[in-house]
C-alpha cells in the first residue's frame, strides 16, 4: 500500500465533497443536530398525564382523595365523568391515559380500614403514561391509607418503624438523580456517529452510479488503497464530529465527562474507522445510492438504535439477537462512551471493546477488499 | 396524457429491475427490519446482571435473595465477597445493581419495633435498566413489609390484600409489549420509507444529468410529478400491506377496527408524506443531502409523534406544534384502528387534521416542485 496512492484517492475525495459545501456541512452537522433533537425527544420527563375520574362514592374521603392524586404536576384531571361508558369514549380517543374508579362505599371502609375500593383502568396502548398512573396513585393510596391507619395503629402499641420494617438506603453510581438524558446522550453518540458510514457507502455507489468506479480501477491504485483513501475523508469529517459532540454533551446538555479525553478520541477514531469500513462493505455490494440508503438503514441506522444496547439491556435480548449485537461495532463503542462519559474508567476497563471494535473493522476491511475485485471483474 | 404518465412510471420501473437490491429492500427490508425490532422491542427487561453482598448469611437474606431472582428482572445473583467487588463490577459495567445485606437483616425483621436497612446500589450509566431493577427490588421488599406488618399487627393478610387497588388494562389485556410498539413502528416505517424514496427521485436524475433530458421531452411538469410519484407510492403501499401482514401474524397484533378505513387512511397519508419527499427531492442536489435531509425531517417528526414521548408532557408550543406533525395523527389511527377498534366516529379529528395538512402540503409540493422543475 503506497501512501501517495491512498492520498490521491483522498485528495480527490476531498475536493469533491469541499466542492459541494451543502453535503459537506451536512455530514458534519447532522450528527449533531439529530443528537440534540433526540437527547430532548427521548426524555421529556412524564407529567401532566390527563387521567379522568369516575367516584361513585361523592364523599369527603374521596373528593379529598382524588385532590391528592391530582395535587402535583404529575396527572391532570382531565375530567369527572358520571358513567363507564363516558370513560371509554375518552380512553378510545386517547383524550386520557388512566381512568379511576372509585366505588360508592369507598369512604366507608377507608374509615373501617377494610380497604381500599378502588379500580384504576389504563391504555393498554400507551402503557408508559398508563402505568406512570398507577405508580403515583398507588403511591398516593398507601400515602392515604397509612395517614388514616396510624391512630389506630398508634393505640396497638406500634412504632412508625414497625410499620416499615425494610428501609431501602438508594445509592447511585455515575448519574445521582438517575437522569435519562445523562447516560442516554452518551450512547446516542456512539448511534449519530454512525452515519458517516452510510456516507461513505454513498459515496462508492456514487461511484458506480456514474461509471467513475472503473476509471479508478484501470489507475494504479490498488483496492486497499482505494479502500483507505475513500475512508480517509469521512475519517476526517466523523473526527470533527469527534470535537463536536462532546463539546456539545458537556456544555449544552450538562452531560459530566469522567474519563480521558485523548483516549476517548483515539478510541472514536477505532470506532470510526470500524463503521466506515462497514460502510465500504455496504458500498461494494450494491450499484447504487437508493440500495445503499436501504442497506445502510437496515445495518447500521436501525440496529444501531435498537440494537446496541442504548434503550435495551443487551442482557435480556433472545441468544440470537444477542449474538447479532456483539457483531455490531456500535455496541461495543457504546459501552465505551458511557465508560469514558460516566464511570470515568479506563483502558483497564475498556481494552476489550477496543479489541472488539478494531477486530470488527479489520473482518470489514478484509471482507471489502475481497469482495471488490470480484464485483468488478 | 394519460399514457405519457404510463411512459414514465414504465420508465421508473426499468430502473428499479435493473436495480433489482431496491425494490427488494423496499418490500422485504421493511418487513425484516420491523420483525427484528419488533423482536428486540417487544420483551419486558429481564435477565439483568445484578450482586448480592450478604453480610446477614441468615434464612431471611437467603429468602430474599431468592425472591430477587425469582422476578424475572434479574439473573442468578453473583455474591460478592466485599463492598470493593461491587464497586469494581459496576465500574466494568458488569452488573446492573447490587443490594447489600446487612448483618442484623434477619435480627431487626425478627424484632417487632425493628427496621432493617437494605443499601441498594444502581448502576446510573444505564438508567433504564437502573430504573427496572429498582422497581423490581422495591416490589420484592414490598411484599415482604405487607407480611411482617401483617404478622406484627397480627393481622389476616386478606385484609391486607384488599388494600391493593385492582388494575385493569384496557386495549391490551395481556400487556403484551408487542401491542404498543409493533404498530408504532409499523406507521413509522411506512412513514421513512416513503419520505426517502420520495426524496430520492427527482435527485436522483438531477444528480445523473438526466432530469435535463426529461424535461426537454414532451412531459408537462405536472405529468412527470404523478410518473414520478406512482411507482413510489405502489411500493410504499404493498410495503405496508406486507409489514401489516407481518404485524398480525407474527405479533398477533389485532386488527379490531374497519381494515379497508386503515388501508384507505395508509393510502392518504402516504401522498402526504410523499409530498414532503418530492419538496426534499428538488431542494437536494444529490442523492446523499437529500438522505440527510429526510434524516433531518424524520427524526423530527418522530420526536412529535408520541411513541417516543407523551406529548402532554410537552412544554405548550411543542404540543401544538405536534398537531402539525402528520405523522402524529398518523400515529394515532394506527392504533385506534388496530387497538381500540375505533371507527371515524372517533377518529375523525385526526382524519380531518390529516386531510387539511394533506391539502396544504401537497399544494405547496405542487407548486414548489413546479417551479423547480421549471
Amino acid at each position: 500500500m503506497s501512501p501517495r496512492h491512498v492520498w490521491a484517492v483522498t485528495r480527490k475525495e476531498i475536493a469533491h465533497i469541499l466542492r459541494d459545501r451543502m453535503t459537506f456541512s451536512l455530514v458534519l452537522l447532522v450528527p449533531v443536530v439529530l443528537l440534540l433533537l433526540m437527547a430532548y425527544a427521548l426524555t421529556v420527563e412524564l407529567q401532566h398525564i390527563p387521567i379522568v375520574v369516575l367516584d361513585r362514592d361523592r364523599s369527603a374521603v374521596s373528593r379529598a382523595f382524588v385532590q391528592g392524586i391530582t395535587a402535583g404536576d404529575d396527572l391532570d384531571l382531565y375530567a369527572q365523568v358520571e358513567a363507564m361508558d363516558e370513560i371509554e369514549s375518552l380512553l378510545v380517543r386517547g383524550e386520557v391515559k388512566a381512568a379511576v374508579v372509585i366505588a360508592p362505599d369507598f369512604g366507608r371502609q377507608l374509615r373501617g380500614l377494610q380497604g381500599i375500593p378502588l379500580q384504576v383502568i389504563i391504555d393498554g396502548t400507551e402503557p408508559e403514561s398508563g402505568w406512570f398512573a398507577v405508580d403515583h396513585i398507588i403511591q398516593r393510596a398507601e400515602a392515604f391509607v397509612l395517614e388514616r391507619l396510624t391512630p389506630e395503629l398508634r393505640s396497638r402499641g406500634a412504632s412508625a418503624a414497625a410499620l416499615e420494617p425494610i428501609e431501602l438506603r438508594l445509592r447511585t453510581w455515575y448519574n445521582p438523580g438517575l437522569e435519562p438524558r445523562v447516560d442516554l446522550v452518551p450512547g446516542l453518540i456512539s448511534l449519530v456517529m454512525g452515519l458517516p458510514a452510510i456516507s461513505v457507502a454513498l459515496a462508492l455507489a456514487h461511484e458506480r452510479e456514474h461509471g467513475t468506479l472503473e476509471q479508478l480501477m484501470v489507475t494504479p491504485v490498488s483496492r486497499l488503497e482505494l479502500i483507505v483513501g475513500k475512508m480517509l475523508p469521512y475519517l476526517f469529517v466523523g473526527l470533527g464530529d469527534v470535537l463536536l459532540l462532546p463539546a456539545v454533551a458537556r456544555l449544552w446538555l450538562d452531560v459530566p465527562f469522567h474519563g480521558s479525553f485523548p483516549l476517548f478520541f483515539v478510541l472514536s477514531a477505532v470506532f470510526l474507522f470500524s463503521i466506515l469500513s462497514l460502510g465500504i462493505v455496504l458500498g461494494v455490494f450494491i450499484r447504487t445510492q437508493a440500495a445503499a440508503l436501504a442497506l445502510g438503514f437496515l445495518i447500521i441506522l436501525f440496529p444501531g438504535f435498537f440494537l446496541t444496547g442504548i434503550f435495551f439491556p443487551i442482557a435480556s435480548m433472545p441468544e440470537v439477537v444477542r449474538l447479532e449485537a456483539l457483531a455490531l461495532p456500535g455496541t461495543h463503542y457504546a459501552i465505551i462512551t458511557r465508560g469514558l462519559f460516566l464511570t470515568g474508567v479506563g483502558m483497564d476497563v475498556l481494552w476489550p471493546y477496543a479489541v472488539m471494535t478494531f477486530g470488527l473493522g479489520l473482518v470489514f476491511t478484509v471482507v471489502a477488499a475481497l469482495f471488490f475485485r470480484k464485483r468488478l471483474d | 396524457m394519460l399514457s405519457k404518465i404510463w411512459s414514465l412510471i414504465v420508465k421508473e420501473f426499468i430502473h428499479l429491475r435493473a436495480d433489482w437490491w431496491l425494490p427488494a429492500f423496499m418490500l422485504l427490508g421493511g418487513v425484516s427490519e420491523l420483525l427484528l425490532v419488533g423482536w428486540a422491542t417487544s420483551r419486558p427487561i429481564t435477565n439483568l446482571p445484578f450482586m448480592v453482598l450478604d453480610h446477614d448469611r441468615s434464612r431471611a437474606s437467603r429468602e430474599l435473595i431468592l425472591d430477587l431472582e425469582n422476578t424475572g428482572t434479574f439473573q442468578r445473583a453473583v455474591l460478592a465477597p466485599d463492598l470493593e467487588a461491587v464497586r469494581e463490577a459496576m465500574d466494568r459495567g458488569e452488573v446492573n445493581a447490587a443490594v447489600v445485606i446487612p448483618e442484623d437483616f434477619s435480627e431487626a425483621l425478627n424484632d417487632p419495633q425493628g427496621r432493617a436497612t437494605l443499601p441498594v446500589f444502581l448502576n446510573g450509566a444505564e438508567s433504564i435498566p437502573a430504573n427496572t431493577a429498582l422497581r423490581a427490588v422495591e416490589g420484592v421488599t414490598r411484599e415482604i413489609d405487607e407480611d411482617i406488618i401483617a404478622s406484627r399487627l397480627s393481622l389476616p393478610q386478606e385484609r391486607w390484600e384488599s388494600f391493593d387497588p385492582s388494575l385493569r388494562v384496557w386495549f391490551n389485556e395481556s400487556l403484551s409489549e408487542a401491542l404498543y410498539t409493533t404498530p408504532a413502528e409499523l406507521a413509522l416505517m411506512l412513514e421513512f420509507t416513503v419520505l426517502l424514496f420520495a426524496a430520492l427521485s427527482f435527485a436522483r436524475e438531477r444528480e445523473l444529468g438526466t432530469l435535463e433530458q426529461l424535461l426537454v421531452m414532451p412531459f408537462s411538469t405536472l405529468e412527470l410529478i404523478v410518473g414520478k410519484s406512482i411507482p413510489v407510492a405502489l411500493i410504499g403501499f404493498a410495503d405496508f400491506l406486507l409489514m401489516l401482514a407481518m404485524v398480525h401474524f407474527a405479533f398477533s397484533v389485532p386488527v379490531r377496527g374497519s381494515l379497508a378505513l386503515l388501508l384507505v387512511l395508509a393510502l392518504g397519508y402516504l401522498f402526504v408524506e410523499l409530498s414532503k419527499g418530492l419538496v426534499i427531492s428538488v431542494i437536494a442536489r444529490t442523492q446523499h443531502q437529500a438522505f440527510l435531509l429526510v434524516m433531518l425531517v424524520g427524526m423530527a417528526d418522530f420526536m412529535f409523534t408520541g411513541y417516543a414521548a407523551p406529548v402532554e408532557s410537552m412544554p405548550e408550543a411543542l404540543q401544538l406544534f405536534a398537531n402539525l406533525v402528520p405523522a402524529h395523527h398518523w400515529l394515532e389511527i394506527v392504533r385506534g384502528i388496530l387497538l381500540k377498534g375505533a371507527g371515524m366516529e372517533v377518529l375523525w379529528p385526526h382524519v380531518a387534521a390529516l386531510a387539511v395538512l394533506g391539502a396544504v402540503i401537497g399544494a405547496f409540493s405542487l407548486r414548489f416542485v413546479r417551479r423547480a422543475l421549471n
